[in-house]
């Protein structure tokens, strides 16, 4: 119990206060709130991946799946049925788990980069069959969410704020999560298995049904941000929703970048690449075509050459850090 | 205590095992013989649920075994210590210890047992707090042997556990595997090393091509004309 307040829990729980206090500060309708919003958005998305990509050493690539899932699940059941998004964010991950679960089955087998190639072929199969699908999902034109004022029942605010906190409070639940499946007895199975699986399943490990728990909760995680992605941008189209670069590549490299299998590096990575990707854009991309995305990719690659361990190992490094640490093995 | 009846296993394509037929007892040493590729390591997957397409029979204290899902084994008091030193690199030795009591029934007195794992090898307990991939080959070894025995194994399944270690290390495994039998814990031992295997074992097998051409106790087989040429080197 020494460990309560170890400098660590101190970090994040300041990172949360700050968080939370920011939108006072900041114009409500401005556009730096919404800058933050995707900041927070993007680490609770990073984190639901880092379940499974960091937590069961399966590095997915094809996330978007998952976060398209709850998009369009939640906008579908809203827009011809009239269910509120509040529920059709449970729908969309009970249907993202799902699909999951049944990704599993052929895919568990599949190792390191072939495994990372079939997820990725699923979410371009999913951005495919979106665009096809005209009848049911609007195709390539997207779908549009209307906005009739104010109402929290239906997830629709006027002040980016709202959605700030509620994106906040996302992020809080997904880290909750994450930390709570990495410190209980299913951490020590996921462990075991990223470490070792040969030697995970003659200890008496499931390795399959391991896999299988973080595989699900992290696509039904993934799936309820889509769903919060979809009512704070009030449209969405199988292109951006299910894209490789735009989501699933992101999820992995933030969660990479910060430092992964780590509770911190999700949050750290998305305060890094988030930030650094709009001033690129805002400063270069009236220079010439293209200029912007160059310079982020030579600041990720060096970023990755630097430090491949994520930017949490400058914390892991700090004499706090340390301390904890050393208690936690000599305990 | 293990029976195996006319087992049969293959990986898709040809039978690796062709109806084996072995059986060790209850505080028995018993040697599996044989040159690479003769099935010695798939007869050990076999029994632990870890290869697919099996035929056959093989019984553990009555529990039939084919077909039973490899993570529900090591429950039933059946340790199996890897080929290549399995252990977990980023983790310490205690922890790998503590990993081979953790996931099934009956984990109660896990410091009792991290007790007799340090005192059949003193030095995990010297290394307790090192990093199981920046340790030696035989301490790897130890680790590997140490963490199945933390599941309180009635049968363990030692799979090559000689194999590319100093004769010096080598010798001190064979004496923790006569240590461990002594403290009754049968052991089905798989090995190159003949000599080694023969050493410690009550009775042994020869396996060929997937099937056994010679079984008998360790000293006829010592004794045995063709198995002094082919694995005794004399």
């Amino acid at each position: 119990m020494r460990n309560l307040f170890s400098p660590s829990r101190a970090a994040l729980l300041l990172f949360f206060l700050a968080a939370a206090l920011l939108p006072l500060a900041l114009d409500p309708r401005g556009h730096l709130i919404r800058v933050a919003a995707m900041v927070l958005l993007f680490a609770a998305m990073a984190q639901s991946w880092n379940i499974v990509g960091g937590l069961a050493n399966q590095i997915s690539l094809g996330h978007a799946a998952f976060f398209g899932l709850g998009a369009y699940t939640s906008t579908l059941l809203f827009l011809k049925l009239g269910v509120t998004p509040w529920i059709g964010m449970g729908v969309g991950a009970v249907v993202a788990g799902g699909a999951a679960a049944l990704l599993s089955i052929p895919t568990f087998r599949l190792k390191g980069h072939y495994f990372a190639l079939a997820t990725l072929a699923f979410a371009e199969v999913m951005r495919v069959i979106a665009n096809s699908l005209g009848d049911v999902t609007g195709g390539p034109v997207g779908l549009s969410i209307p906005f009739m004022g104010s109402q929290p029942a239906l997830f629709a605010f006027r002040s980016v704020a709202s959605y700030y906190w509620i994106i906040l409070g996302l992020l809080v639940a997904v880290c909750a999560v994450f930390h709570l499946l990495a410190s209980g007895a299913i951490g020590y199975r996921l462990r075991a298995v990223r470490e070792n699986e040969a030697a995970a399943e003659v200890a008496g490990v499931d390795t399959f049904r391991v896999k299988l728990t973080a595989s699900v909760i992290s696509a039904a995680l993934t799936a309820v941000c889509g769903t919060v992605f979809a009512q704070f941008t009030f449209f969405f189209d199988p292109d951006s929703i299910f894209s490789l670069s735009g989501i699933s590549v992101r999820m992995a490299m933030i969660a990479i970048v910060g430092g992964l299998g780590t509770l911190g590096g999700p949050l750290v990575g998305a305060l890094f690449l988030i930030p650094l990707e709009e001033v690129a854009n805002a400063v270069l991309s009236s220079q010439a075509a293209g200029l912007s995305q160059f310079a982020f990719g030579v600041i990720l690659i060096g970023a990755i050459l630097i430090q491949p361990r994520g930017l949490m190992a400058y914390w892991l490094r700090t004499p706090w850090a340390k301390t904890r640490r050393a208690a936690a093995t000599g305990a | 205590m293990l029976e195996i009846r006319n087992l049969c296993a293959a990986y898709g394509g040809p039978d690796v095992l062709s109806s084996v037929t072995l059986e060790v007892k209850a505080g028995e040493t018993v040697a599996v013989l044989g040159a690479n590729t003769a099935g010695k390591t798939t007869l050990l997957r076999t029994i632990s649920g870890l290869v697919a397409r099996a035929r056959g029979s093989v019984t553990f204290e009555g529990t039939e075994l084919i077909g039973r899902p490899a993570h529900t084994i090591p429950a039933l008091g059946l340790g199996h210590v890897p080929e290549g030193r399995h252990v977990f690199p980023r983790m310490t030795t205690l922890d790998n210890l503590k990993m081979g009591a953790f996931f099934h029934r009956g984990a109660g007195d896990i410091a009792q047992r991290i007790q007799r794992v340090f005192a059949l090898f003193p030095r995990l307990e010297e290394r307790q707090g090192q990093m199981a991939g920046s340790m030696s080959g035989g301490e790897q070894q130890m680790v590997s042997i140490g963490r199945a025995l933390m599941g309180n194994p009635k049968l363990l399944l030692l799979d090559e556990p000689s194999h590319g270690l100093a004769p010096i290390v080598v010798d001190e495994l064979h004496a923790a595997i006569g240590a461990i039998n002594r403290q009754g814990v049968a052991v089905l031992l798989v090995e190159q090393n003949a000599v080694l295997a023969l050493s410690v074992a009550h009775r042994g097998y020869v396996l060929e091509a997937g099937h056994v051409v010679l079984s008998g106790d360790a000293q006829a087989l010592s004794a045995d004309h063709g198995v002094r040429r082919a694995y005794l080197g004399v």
